[in-house]
């Protein structure tokens, strides 16, 4: 997940707290059709705007990401679209501006693109002031092998109506990364205690702990699982392993802020014995930031973040491949190798990580689903419609996914593309990743989660004597007061 | 009282030709045959006239309703903006104002014109009038132009920011829904909210003693570099100079993530420190108030201090170092001379800058922003501890989109802020005895 | 008695010396430091060892100005070239002219004037930034560099302060010679006063001209093609791993501001004490 950490912009505030990545939805692929969404007798909007008849000779902005314009998918995108639709004059060319331009600021003066690929919170709160498009998306070739999950991250009612904005192209949600190479050479004997080839450290997270705990004590400078505590959008997922939530009412409900819900108070304690294991890094932004290049140098074993930075830290890892002598082919091929992304491990339910016996709970984290969505004040929207039709096809998402390594959200191409999508799928379709909200009010719940997050972390390095987080109750006490906080944030000055 | 007097005699005492002047701009002019002058005059009312029949109106009645029209992206059917109405709301009064004065302004002319032929002399020449702009109306034409930049750009967004915070434009009620005005809600809301109150003083508090001691630090450092290059023993000042102009050339936004990273848990400093043996130290950490504080007033001086060694040269550069001599003769040693005619000296021609300074501390968003910003606190309401009041409007009103809110809190810190500047300013030496430091 | 002031000329020199070697190392540090690392083959700022990099190369130079398909610097730099030359043109004429006549010449409207200006200067300009965007919309300005030079150069006059406090300080006397002599405002003030006032002219050409280069919240606003972008602005927009161009992008906007300052700094000292006042 990429933050901006700095915006003084009016608009960008808004935007940059909010951008986490959100994959597609996904559900069985194959197999059992899933049913179509109620389609809300709402077609007529959709249909009155996008009547099918495509303008020509028209060219039409498209705003992607950084990441993806960098690793040249957008380039092939473009030279395929615009290859398929020459007859009609359509071209389709970079938008050339900000990822994290603020539609509803630029679009209604004519600066802002045509088409744009965004997370599902910030197109749904575009959709909220109806700066985006309703989809006639039961009209799209995607939309069978969409589950319903995903689409659902696109459903607003407005007006006593129920549209969709977006169409999803992939899911975000955090992965455990970690490096293959630096298992412990006789880890099938000593760390695969149920023997099924798989590290125990990758499957659980008290095994993850006690492995973070042997490699430092082997060597001073070394460390196992290593993440910054105050990256909200990571740390909230061991909230809702056990209980918490957003907003009450399926992110509604803005009065009910489930934060210190259920039994969260047990996911701050795992965090905060997973933070004994690190150093003082964790409390401040250095490890979100360093992560790649100590990956790469093997100073820390795993971390977790989100799958569209999975080149960059393949190209970390190859550098430092190259530099022990390899060629760049080869150093990629081991760095492939020997990077591995999975899913998260699991927990145990007393939430005590020195507890072998306990059972085991899946772990939830905070995800979303990115997708495209359609401008309102654009002059082409047929055009735009048959290029996002486009994009959204099998061919062009698998090539989205090899370039990039996404987790699709079509179910034909989740499962062509390998483990992780299917992995990140089951995940979703489990209800183990929590979608962001897409009300505005989402936006106050960083600052006082960070807060609360980075007094975590601080108190694991505190002396005896001033510790505040010493037991349950006084990190539910914790959680209550963050939540407390939200909700003056919100509504206060409503 | 007297300028009532003066024009209701020049009413009665013109002509009808003045009265045409009143009607048809430049009408009088031309009439006594300086019609230069009229033509440019009637000029400016005509495209006035042409530009209020074809916005100036609209944007008027649009400045009182702010729109009635809801738009609708999906329908395609256009609606009235409510901020952009009032924004050219605003243009138009200045308009209406700018109009006016150069409508006075053409009756005076004309009136003036008429009584110079009454006393039996010609009208002055268009061309000694334009010769006189550039000699004793000099001011005029100098104005003219920078006056009309400071109007547009400044005072309009100014006023739309006043006015913004008598509406309740912000939140979910922005563009394409549609702003009303609401009065003073927005104030009787901040007053009714018991939990601002503490937060704000003791922001307030806290941003007095930040302000005062970061300029008077700047200021000093500032000053005291510049004395010490200008000393004679210094070399190659140009040399010296360098290192805080480049201090000074690289952006002020950079320095500070810089800075940030410079003390954050993984940065350099904590690096020496834990290679030393020792264990990190969270300077600008959630507990870190003090130091967090103290770092803020120091890496603020290092961004500021060039700047203000560059003016202070400069002024140094303009004494008179007679009287330096004369007081050396008379057995002053240097921090005498320091005291009694440098230290005068300075204050007088920098009054202003130190003003400026202290408003531009007062409302400094950049360094606790950088440094460290995204933190509540728990006493605090939406705030931290290192936090100033232009921070803390952000939390409140930007973060959230609030900006009626957010205007009403901005007035009310420019209020406070204006009422001490105002108070000190119009004291100071600067303002009232002009000339008399020569 | 002639040793000892001779011996105390000395220390004092070299005190004077360690203090300004002291000082100038804490303003040069970071600077260093970020020239530092914008030479550092790792993109990430923290595969540095303590301050400094492990290895060096010139490679990010060399990709921030031929990389351009992500970020082009070139562009944006000569962007902010223009920008910061326009403005600095256009605002330091303004804004001598507007303290030139602030400070000579009396008339109804000033000390109100002098007020307003002042307090105009204190408002928060957050919602101010609304203000402008949409005003710039309506006239068209938007994604236009000349919309910038014409933000920047209109508000320059509002720090006429600085410049008139400086006139204030050249007598009277001379002016009122030459008007006995015969000349006009105007010729007064090109003639005599200008010449006087070099020092600050050259702090009003300098400050004005590197403004430009540090501002992002204004171009932000109105400049919204990425081929538009303004330094300050660009380099925000970096990614987070790329911090050794960064800082080299950073380095780079030091150039021309240093290079104006070299330039201009013989005007730095004028002296008033030449004469023009004796008796």
């Amino acid at each position: 997940m990429k933050r901006k950490w700095l915006s003084l912009m009016l608009a960008l505030a808004m935007v940059t707290s909010l951008l986490s990545g959100c994959g597609g939805g996904n559900s069985e692929s194959g197999g059992t059709g899933e049913q179509s969404p109620d389609a809300a007798p709402s077609s007529t909007v959709q249909n009155t705007i996008f009547n099918g008849e495509l303008e020509q000779n028209i060219t039409i902005r498209v705003l992607e990401n950084d990441t993806v314009i960098a690793k040249g998918y957008f380039a092939e995108l473009i030279d395929a679209f615009n290859e398929a639709y020459a007859d009609y004059g359509i071209v389709a060319v970079d938008a050339n501006m900000d990822q994290y331009l603020d539609l509803a600021n630029d679009g209604p003066y004519g600066y802002g693109p045509d088409v744009l690929y965004q997370a599902n919170d910030i197109i749904m709160q575009y959709a909220e002031g109806k700066h985006v498009y309703p989809l006639p998306i039961e009209q799209l070739e995607c939309y069978d092998q969409i589950p319903q999950s995903a689409w659902d991250a696109y459903a607003a009612t407005i007006e006593g109506t129920e549209y969709y904005c977006g169409v999803p192209v992939n899911i975000q949600a955090p992965m455990l990364y970690y490096r293959k190479d630096l298992l412990p050479e006789n880890w099938e004997s000593e760390w695969d205690q149920d023997g099924d080839g798989v590290p125990d450290m990758t499957q659980r997270w008290s095994d993850l702990l006690a492995f973070s705990q042997a490699r430092h004590e082997g060597d001073k400078n070394l460390y196992g699982y290593m993440k910054s505590l105050d990256d909200v959008y990571f740390s909230s997922g061991f909230l809702f392993s056990y209980g918490a939530y957003i907003f009450g009412n399926n992110n509604r409900d803005t009065e009910d802020i489930g934060f210190a819900a259920g039994e969260a108070e047990k996911g701050a304690w795992v965090l905060s014995q997973l933070a004994s294991a690190m150093n003082e890094d964790c409390i401040d932004s250095t490890i979100t930031t360093n992560a790649y290049s100590r990956m790469a140098d093997g100073t820390y074993f795993a971390t977790i973040t989100t799958p569209d930075v999975y080149s960059t830290f393949i190209d970390e890892l190859t550098k430092t491949y190259m530099g022990e002598g390899l060629d760049q082919a080869a150093a990629e091929e081991k760095a492939v190798e020997n990077l591995v992304m999975t899913g998260l491990p699991k927990l145990p339910e007393s939430g005590d990580l020195s507890d072998e016996s306990a059972g085991l709970i899946d772990s939830k984290a905070m995800g979303g689903i990115n997708g495209y969505a359609i401008s309102a004040y654009t002059q082409y929207p047929n055009a735009c419609l048959a290029f996002v039709e486009f994009a959204t096809g099998y061919d062009m998402i698998m090539k989205r996914s090899e370039m990039l390594g996404i987790a699709p959200a079509r179910a034909d191409a989740a499962q062509a593309a390998g483990e992780t999508s299917q992995q990140l799928f089951d995940r979703l379709e489990q209800g183990n990743i929590i979608i962001m909200p897409s009300v505005k009010a989402v936006g106050q719940i960083w600052t006082p989660g960070q807060t609360f997050f980075i007094d975590l972390a601080k108190d694991v390095f505190r002396p005896e004597s001033e510790k505040k987080y010493t037991d349950l109750s006084a990190m539910k006490q914790g959680l209550e007061e963050m939540s407390q906080q939200i909700y003056d944030a919100i509504h206060t000055l409503n | 009282m007297e300028k009532w007097n003066g024009f209701c005699e020049a009413a009665k005492n013109s002509s009808w030709k003045v009265k045409l002047s009143a009607v048809v701009m430049g009408g009088g002019q031309l009439l006594y045959g300086c019609w230069q002058k009229g033509l440019v005059y009637l000029l400016v009312e005509l495209s006035v006239l042409y530009y209020f029949i074809t916005r100036g109106i609209s944007d008027l009645v649009g400045f009182f309703t702010l729109g009635t029209q809801k738009a609708d992206p999906w329908t395609g059917t256009a609606g009235d903006n409510s901020v952009v109405m009032l924004l050219m709301g605003i243009f138009a009064w200045i308009v209406i104002a700018v109009f006016l004065c150069i409508y006075v302004s053409n009756l005076k002319d004309a009136y003036a014109i008429e009584r110079r032929v009454k006393a039996g002399e010609q009208p002055i020449s268009f061309k000694a009038e334009l010769a006189q702009l550039l000699d004793r109306k000099f001011y005029i034409t100098a104005l003219a132009l920078p006056v009309l930049g400071v109007c547009v750009f400044h005072i309009l967004p100014i006023v739309f920011m006043i006015l913004i915070a008598f509406t309740n434009y912000g939140g979910s009620i922005v563009p394409p829904e549609l702003v009303d005005w609401v009065g003073f809600q927005n104030f009787a809301q901040l007053t009714t909210l018991s939990r601002f109150a503490p937060t704000f003083f003791r922001i307030l508090g806290w941003n007095v003693v930040w302000a005062v001691l970061s300029t008077g630090l700047n200021y000093f450092a500032g000053l005291g570099l510049a004395l010490l290059l200008n000393k004679d023993c210094v070399r190659g000042k140009a040399f010296w100079r360098l290192f805080p102009i480049l201090a000074y050339a690289i952006p002020g936004f950079i320095t500070l993530l810089g800075f940030k990273f410079m003390f954050s848990y993984g940065g350099p400093i904590n690096q020496i420190i834990r290679d030393l043996g020792g264990t990190a130290i969270g300077f600008l950490d959630l507990d870190a108030k003090w130091s967090a504080r103290l770092i803020g007033l120091f890496v603020n001086c290092w961004i500021s201090v060039p700047s203000i060694m560059l003016l202070a040269t400069g002024h140094l550069s303009n004494r008179d170092m007679t009287i330096y001599e004369s007081a050396r003769i008379d057995g002053a040693n240097r921090w005498h001379q320091f005291k009694s005619l440098t230290l005068p000296y300075m204050i007088f021609t920098t009054t202003p800058v130190i003003l400026s300074q202290f408003v531009g501390n007062f409302n400094n968003f950049g360094i606790f922003y950088f440094l460290r910003g995204g933190l509540y606190m728990d006493n605090y309401f939406l705030a931290s501890d290192t936090d100033l009041l232009i921070n803390w409007l952000y939390n409140l009103s930007i973060d959230n989109n609030y900006y009626s809110i957010g205007a009403a809190i901005s007035l009310v810190i420019f209020l406070i802020t204006s009422t001490i500047s105002l108070a000190v300013y119009v004291r100071s030496a600067a303002f009232r005895e002009e000339d008399t430091f020569q | 008695m002639k040793q000892n002031r001779k011996a105390g000329r000395v220390v004092d020199s070299v005190i004077t010396h360690i203090v300004l070697i002291v000082v100038c190392f804490i303003f040069f540090f970071p600077c260093l430091w970020l020239i530092l690392a914008s030479f550092s083959k790792s993109g990430s700022i923290y595969s540095f060892r303590g301050f400094f990099p492990t290895e060096f190369s010139l490679d990010t130079f060399k990709k921030l100005f031929t990389d351009t398909t992500m970020y082009n610097y070139p562009k944006w730099f000569l962007n902010t070239l223009v920008i910061a030359l326009g403005s600095c043109v256009l605002g330091s004429f303004l804004t001598v002219l507007t303290a030139y006549t602030m400070s000579r010449f009396d008339f109804k409207s000033r000390k109100t004037m002098m007020k307003t200006t002042m307090i105009l200067g204190m408002f928060p300009s957050f919602m101010g930034m609304t203000a402008v965007y949409l005003l710039m919309t309506q006239f068209g300005l938007i994604n236009r560099l000349w919309g910038l030079i014409l933000i920047y150069s209109a508000g320059a006059p509002m720090g006429y302060l600085t410049q008139k406090g400086y006139f204030d300080t050249i007598p009277k006397a001379i002016d009122e010679a030459a008007k006995v002599d015969g000349a006009t405002n105007f010729q007064i003030f090109r003639k005599i006063n200008l010449p006087l006032s070099k020092p600050m002219l050259v702090y009003t050409a300098l400050t004005s001209f590197a403004w430009p280069w540090s501002d992002f919240i204004l171009p932000k606003l109105l400049l919204k093609e990425k081929d538009l972008y303004t330094v300050a602005v660009g380099l925000m927009s970096l990614d987070e791993t790329e911090f050794a161009r960064f800082a080299a992008g950073s380095v780079f906007i030091a150039v021309p501001i240093v290079v104006l300052y070299f330039s201009l700094v013989k005007n730095m000292i004028s002296g008033m004490s030449v004469g023009a006042v004796k008796g």
